[in-house]
Parts: structure tokens; sequence; C-alpha cells
């Protein structure tokens, strides 16, 4: 890479010490930094006084997302239209202040957690859906919709976005594309960068511009698919033009129960074997399944070792075929029993299970780490029994509910932070799994995103010339130091490299949706 | 073209001498390169890039050459860069439906690799599957399957792109979901070269569907038929292609020349016989077609002996796009879900303008895909992007503009 500051940021990685950090995330309570009166009174007159924060107690809404690192931003900013968020980022530009987008707050990798302070862009304010054209099967919204507020206005017309991560009802969609969000039906369908066809964007210095358009495959630079997952590091979406699909004329859900987690994963690699790819294709294991049926009732066996909720769609005849094959497959590698849902309310109940499973984890632990794993679907048997090895190695109980058809593991590692040398020892163990994720040939993140958590990690991955290429595309989009700073790629100024204090970001506060 | 010898001689020294070829098998739009190099391996293809900057020499990288005329002429071209040796499968699971694959393997070859497993890769690209792995991602062109099924570029699981300053980078990886840093990959797609060579990409793959059938419908004109293409579009069938053909495209799909839809049923046994019945019953006129009328589109939607256009049009207006088209005397059909109409004939700049305008208005594009470098050089190809900051990557990845320069326009 020829930018000169690529080399320099990676160097960076070393020199910086959590204490710079910690001391630029939290600005002295004595005093505000300078210039704060000037940053508020800007923001003030372009945005409306109603639309800025500015006072501690305020704002501490707003020092984390759905982790548990803080940092307080200096002013959170409730901006209603594109213009405003382009004067929200000027201003914060022309006060050298950072600048963090944040939609609901319920990311899971600390991307929305402003670690250098600075300006928080809050977009919950700008939550229309512009319009739905059926016909054509595109939607226009804007960055504040959440997902399941689109998913509820698209169905009268029997149209569906396909993204539907577990957090659907809090989760924005902005956030969606900062994220490249995944969910339960990206087996078959795609994570969202699949799905959105334009984008509006207000780039670092304010600029708007607009990505992509209402069709695929337009001409020119990608810039559209370069932007969704770049994390709110190199502009802020403002507008979204998604496609839509139609809904499945026909569905069945099916759950296979098995003895155990090894027998569950083998199920899942032998239906992918099969040349069979299910819309969705999930494992709960024990502790999950004991954590939610009593909250539930779905009919989750108690004595279960794993369960698997698979669902295949189509017409009814291919998914006749399909469903068929799902439990001959399952049989085959050992399933004690495979149950079709009857009825819609029955299918309900036990798609609630998988979306209520880490709340349930929550309210039975103090605390637990929510893993977000990848790794190719024939090694799943092999690196499932790695991750209860490691888990009991620590001394650690998990509780494993995944998208298992993709090979994306999400292991919950329980513990309690007041028991001394806990969380140390669960921020190893996190790492050793992360480790046999990456030596299957896999990678650390399947949809949480790196945001600051996994920063460190990403050297597992890449080289110094890759890292210096994606670099490379944050100073072409003129974000390199004060947009969404220390977030995706190692170093930056001021930002930590503590592995503890980073990965510390995405252990959850406790219960609630995911 | 003047090149330095001493420069070119620095080439040979740098790169295995069974690498170099003849240049004159590289024309490109009547201009010949000084030098020709067909690397063996991705590091040869760094080398070979890294030596070209040092130079200031242009390199344009070629594989089975079907998109060499879209784009803008080049501006300078010094160095042919042969990518076809990089034909190696570099690593294959069938079980986990992923393949890696270096750039100048075919998709002849690529299928026929797939098939042996009963899987494919979900594309059909234009002219055929003469194409090469790099040169498909590179241009970014779909068939009729897009919009039923994923695109090349939502399939790429992972990415190696040579850069000139000689470095080989990746981005992504060989699992099917990832959100592991920027996927740069996506930048390259479609760009022509524009940031550096792709020499390995990472696909997902799909089993291959146990049954296809091509079905022709007919109705009384082009409007009927366009109603009819999307009422087939919403059934909710196991259909991965729609397309509504003009009369003229009809004739030159050895179909009867009226205005029709091409329809394929794909999916398991039972879901296609239904798929049959249904669509039979929905039309005036239907009957079989053959499978090889999908590959003679493909061909017309790039091949040479005329001016060939991509319009994106809303689906709703493929019809009256087509008939727009065929009306003004050039042989027009549309893929309906892409919104995706090809226009082929002769046509003149203002003409292509004025296309351009009717399907911008719409929220649309038109790229041309094939003309000579003078209509070329008249029309910009891709039309209007975000160029400001397509120039500030530029100057990031290739800033001497040593790839391709000039194809995607003044300074690009």
């Amino acid at each position: 890479m020829r930018d000169g500051d690529a080399g320099h940021a990676l160097d960076a990685t070393l020199a910086r010490t959590m204490a710079t950090s910690s001391a630029a995330a939290h600005p002295a309570s004595s005093g505000q930094p300078a210039g704060h009166e000037a940053l508020v009174r800007d923001l003030q007159q372009a945005l409306g006084v109603d639309s800025v924060l500015q006072a501690p107690e305020d704002l501490i809404a707003f020092e984390y997302d759905a982790t548990i690192e803080r940092a307080l931003p200096e002013v959170a900013v409730f901006p209603a239209t594109t213009d405003q968020v382009a004067a929200a980022v000027r201003i914060a530009e022309a006060h050298s202040r950072p600048v963090v987008p944040r939609g609901s707050g319920s990311g899971l990798s600390g991307g929305a957690v402003p670690v250098l302070g600075g300006v928080l862009v809050v977009l919950t304010k700008m939550n229309r859906i512009i319009e739905v054209d059926r016909v054509n099967r595109v939607a226009v919204v804007q960055p504040g919709v959440v997902n399941l507020q689109l998913q509820e206005a698209l169905a009268p017309h029997g149209l569906v976005f396909a993204p539907d991560p577990s957090s659907q009802r809090v989760c924005s969609l902005g956030g969606n594309v900062a994220n490249n969000s995944g969910g339960p039906h990206t087996l078959a369908h795609g994570s969202t960068v699949n799905h959105v066809l334009g984008l509006e964007v207000v780039l670092p210095g304010g600029r708007v511009v607009r990505f992509g358009g209402r069709l695929a495959d337009m001409p020119g630079i990608d810039l559209r698919g370069l932007f969704v997952g770049s994390e709110g590091t190199i502009g802020i979406v403002t507008e979204i033009t998604v496609r839509l699909v139609r809904a499945a004329p026909d569905v069945r859900t099916l759950v296979a129960i098995f003895d155990s987690v090894d027998a569950a994963s083998e199920a899942v690699s032998a239906i992918i074997r099969r040349g069979l790819i299910p819309v969705a294709l999930e494992m709960l294991d024990r502790e999950i399944i004991r954590l939610v049926e009593p909250r539930i009732h779905a009919g989750y066996p108690l004595d279960a070792g794993a369960v698997l909720l698979i669902e295949v769609e189509g017409l009814a005849e291919g998914v006749e075929a399909d469903a068929a094959s799902v439990e001959e497959a399952c049989g085959l590698a050992g399933a004690r029993e495979v149950r079709v849902a009857r009825t819609a309310a029955e299918r309900d109940r036990l798609w609630e299970a998988r979306k209520v499973g880490i709340g349930a984890i929550g309210a039975a632990s103090p605390a637990f780490y929510l893993l977000d794993g990848v790794v190719p679907r024939t090694r799943l048997p092999e690196v499932m029994r790695g991750v209860m090895e490691t888990s009991a190695r620590y001394g650690f109980r998990v509780a494993n509910i995944f998208h298992a058809g993709d090979g994306n593991l999400h292991p919950n590692l329980m513990f309690d932070p007041d028991e001394p040398g806990a969380t140390e020892r669960v921020l190893e163990c996190a790492e050793t799994i992360m480790r046999l994720c990456v030596d299957a040939g896999g990678a650390v993140t399947g949809e949480h995103g790196i945001g600051l958590e996994k920063r460190s990690y990403m050297e597992w991955i890449y080289s110094a010339a890759d890292l210096a290429a994606m670099h490379a595309v944050r100073v072409a989009f003129g974000g390199a130091d004060r947009f969404n700073p220390c977030k995706v790629l190692p170093g930056g100024h001021g930002c930590s490299v503590g592995h503890g204090a980073e990965a510390l970001a995405v252990m959850r506060r406790g219960a609630d949706s995911v | 073209m003047t090149t330095a010898a001493s420069a070119l001689d620095r080439l040979r020294h740098a790169l295995p001498s069974d690498t170099e070829r003849p240049p004159a098998h590289y024309a490109l739009d009547g201009g010949t390169p000084a030098i020709a190099f067909a690397p063996n391996d991705p590091a040869e293809v760094a080398t070979l890039l890294h030596e070209a900057d040092e130079a200031g020499l242009a390199l344009a990288p070629l594989g089975a050459r079907t998109a060499a005329a879209l784009g803008r002429p080049l501006a300078r071209y010094d160095i042919a860069l042969d990518l076809r040796p990089l034909d190696r499968v570099i690593e294959y699971v069938p079980e986990d439906l992923v393949i890696t694959v270096q750039a100048g393997v075919t998709l002849a070859t690529l299928q026929a690799t797939l098939r042996e497993h009963g899987q494919y890769l979900t594309v059909d690209p234009p002219p055929g599957d003469e194409v090469t792995v790099g040169g498909m991602l590179a241009s970014a062109r779909s068939g009729a399957w897009r919009g039923h099924l994923p695109a090349a570029r939502d399939l790429i699981l992972g990415m190696r792109v040579a850069l000139p300053s000689g470095e080989v980078v990746h981005s992504g990886g060989r699992v099917v979901k990832n959100v592991t840093g920027y996927d740069l990959h996506r930048m390259h797609t479609g760009a022509l070269g524009a940031f550096g060579v792709i020499v390995e990409a990472t696909f997902k793959l799909a089993p291959l569907p146990a049954a296809t059938r091509t079905l022709l419908l007919t109705a009384a004109d082009i409007e009927a038929c366009g109603a009819l293409a999307r009422r087939v579009w919403d059934a909710g069938l196991a259909v991965r292609a729609i397309a509504v053909l003009g009369a003229r495209a009809a004739d030159a799909a050895m179909l009867a020349p009226v205005p029709c839809v091409l329809v394929e049923a794909a999916g398991s046994v039972a879901a296609v016989e239904r798929t049959l019945r249904e669509l039979r019953s929905a039309a005036t006129g239907a009957g079989d077609a053959s499978v090889e009328t999908w590959a003679r589109l493909r061909r017309l939607a790039a091949g040479p002996g005329a001016t060939v256009l991509r319009l994106g049009v809303p689906p709703a207006e493929v019809e009256t796009t087509v008939a727009a088209l065929e009306r003004a005397g050039l042989t027009a059909w549309a893929h309906l879900a892409a919104g995706s109409v090809i226009a082929r004939g002769e046509i003149a700049a203002p003409d292509v303008e004025a296309l351009r305008r009717m399907a911008v208005e719409r929220g649309g594009f038109l790229q041309v895909e094939v003309a000579s470098a003078a209509l070329r050089e008249a029309v910009d190809p891709t039309g209007a992007e975000e160029r400001t900051l397509v120039e500030a990557l530029k100057r990031q990845f290739d800033p001497r503009g040593t790839v391709n320069p000039g194809r995607r326009g003044p300074g690009l």
C-alpha cells in the first residue's frame, strides 16, 4: 500500500497503552474538553436545542451498546434529516471531534461505543419507511427503522426483507447495513449485503453521496457492496434501498432431537453433504433447552443433548421432498426423533425458543460472554467438540445456540465476574475457542462484526499488507482517524491495544434480546 | 507504441523466459502491446505488476477476452498480462459447497469440476462459459438467472488480488458467512482492474437442481407478455429465469418471430412438474423450448457483430422498454427479475445518450456492453458514478495508473 499512514497505524498497535484510551474515553469530570461550549452551540444551531444532549446524566444511556464496554460521548445528537446528519458531521470535524454513528445500540462488538468521546450521531429519529414498491420488490427506508417494523409493513404484501437477526425486534436497518447482519435465514438468502440495492451516505467531511440504486448490477465500481459491513468507519448511512423477496408459498419447520451436540453436528454436515440447503438450520444445546423450555413450552425434550431447528420452504411439492430428505439424514446421523410443526402456532413457539435463548442465559447467569465464530461446515463436529472440551477445561458452563448450517457458532460462556480471576479466564477461554475456529479454516466473526472487540484478532486472519489495503479504503473515504475511531482495524491514534480490554467489550450486561 | 528497450529488458529479466508471449496475439482496439507475458502463478503476476509500475508502463490483464469491448478504450497499452495459465483449482471441498480457483480457470472448467459432485456456480454471464473467473468478476455481468439466484458478486467468499505495489492481498476467507474486515473483493468486482488484478477467488456453491425445463409462453402482444411474465414471477413457482423477448429477439434466438416469454423451471422433480402445469394453464400458448435458446441469448448479449447495450429499468417496465427498443429497429429482450434489458443492433452515440436518459429517469441505468472503440470514445460506457471516491480509491491502490489506464474513463 502506498499510503504512509497504513504502516504507522499498524506500528501504533504496539505503541498505545490502555491508559491513554481510558483517559480519552472518559473526559475528566471536572470539565469538558476545550471548546465544548462552542461545539454544543454549533450543533444546537444546526439541529435544534432538543436534538442535542450534552448533560452527563442524559448521556449515560448512550455510553454503551449491547456490550459492557462503556465510554461517554461528549455530545449526542439526534438528526431528523440527511442534511442534519451532514451538518453534525461537518461541525464535529470543524471542532476536531470523533464521530460515532449509532442505531438502536444492540450491536454485539462494541461498534457504537464512543471510545474516544466526541459526537455520537444517534439515528433513531430517522425511522420512516419511505416507500414499499410491491411490483418491483423494492423498499426505501431510513436507517432508524427497526428490522421487525419493516417486516410487519411488508407482510400484507407477501414480501420479506430476508435478513432477520435474532435481535430484529430492536435492531435498526442502519445497523444491519453497518454490520452486514445475518440471521437464521442467511443460510438460504445471504446476509444484508445481498439485499441492499442502494444507499445514501454521509461521508466523513459531510458530503452526501449515493451508491447503487434501485436495481441489481448497477454499472460502475460497487461502492454499495464495499460500504455494507464497514461498521460506521467510512460514513453514515442515511437512506437504504432494499431488495425484497416473495414469502415462500409453503414452509415446513422440523425439530430433530439428538443425544449429543456431536451427533447433531454430524447431522448438519450430513444434510449439507446431500446438497440440501434448508432456509434455516439452527442448533440449540442441552443448556439452552433447559433454560428456555420451562418458559416457552415449545416441546423441546429436557433430556436431549441438542436439537436442530430446521426449516425448508418453497412449493409444497419440493418442501415435501426436502423435509423427507432432512428427516432421513437426521435419522442416519442418530436423531432419536424428528418432529414436524403441525400448525403455525407450533412453528412460532419453536422459533420463539430460538429468539429468547440468549436472554434466558442472561437471566440464569450473573454474566456471560457471547462468542461469534465461523468454521467450514464440515469442520463443525470437531470444532464443537473443541468448544465443549475447552469450556470444560476452563470450568465454565457453556450454552450453544447458533446458525449451524452456516458453520456460524455462538458459544455463550457463563461466569460470575465477582469471582476472582473469572473474567480473565473467560477471556482466555474465548480466545482459545476463536483460535480453534481460525485453525479450522474459519474466521473470527460471522455476523456480529469486529467493532472494538476483535480488532486484535484481525492479525490472525490478515497480513500486514491485507490490513494496509483495508486501511487504504478508510483513507480514501476520508475516515482514517476520526470516523468511528478504534473500530475494525488494529491501531489508530489513542486507541488501546489490550486484548483483554477489547474482548471484554462484548461481555453481555445481562439479559435482553439478541 | 514506443517503449524503451531497457524497460522491456528489465521486465524480461524479472520473469522466467518461458512466460513471454508474442505481443501480436494481444491486440486490443487495434493497439498492440510492446511485450506480453503469461505468468505461471500469482507471485509472478505481482512481480510483473510491480515492475510495470516502477517503469511507468501500462498493463492490461486479459483472460478469455470476452469483455474486451467493455469500458473505454485503453489510454495506454504497453504490456499484455495473459492470466490463462493461472488455471488451477486450489481447493474444492464439495461437502462444504465451497471452491477456491485461480483467475484463469474458465467457467466451463469450473462448472465441469462441480458437476461431478452435483454442484454448480449459479451464474450464466454473457457470452458463455468460455469466460474466465477473473474476467467474469472484473466485468460483473449477469445473465438470465440474476434476480432468481445470487450473482457472482454475491457468491464470492474470498479473493486474492495482485496490486501494483507488488503485494498480493486477500480479503474474506472460505466460510459462507464472514464479516471479518472490509469486503475488499466487492470493490474489485466490476472494476475492470481499476484497483489491481484478481488472481484467485473462493465461491459459495449450490446443489444442481434435480430437474430443469424451459417453456416458451406466448400472449397476444408484448404488453400481454410482460404482464404474463410478472404473473409467473409472482406465483412463487420453482423458476430460475423469466425472459421477455421482442419479436426480433425471438427470431434471433431461433424461435417464432413473435413476442414471447421464456421461462426456465428448476428444482426438485415434483416442484418442476407442478411449475410446468401451472405455466401451461396460465398462458394462452405454451410449448417446450430448447435449453439452447438460453445459450443463444447469452451469446447475443455480448457477441461481436453489433453494438450491445444493457439497460436497467424497473421490472414493471421491461416490456414497454423492449417494445420501444424494437420499434427503434433494435433486437431487444429482458430478464424480468433483474430489470435487465438487452438491446442489440446499430445505434449512434446520440441515441445511446437518449436511451440512457430514459433509463435513468426510471431509476435505472444504461451500460454499453459491446461497441466499437469510436462509440466507446463518444459515449461514457458505464454512465455516471461517484467519481470523487473512485478517484480517491484509485490514488490509494494504483496511483500511477498502471492497470488498464483510461478503461474506466479519463484518469481511471
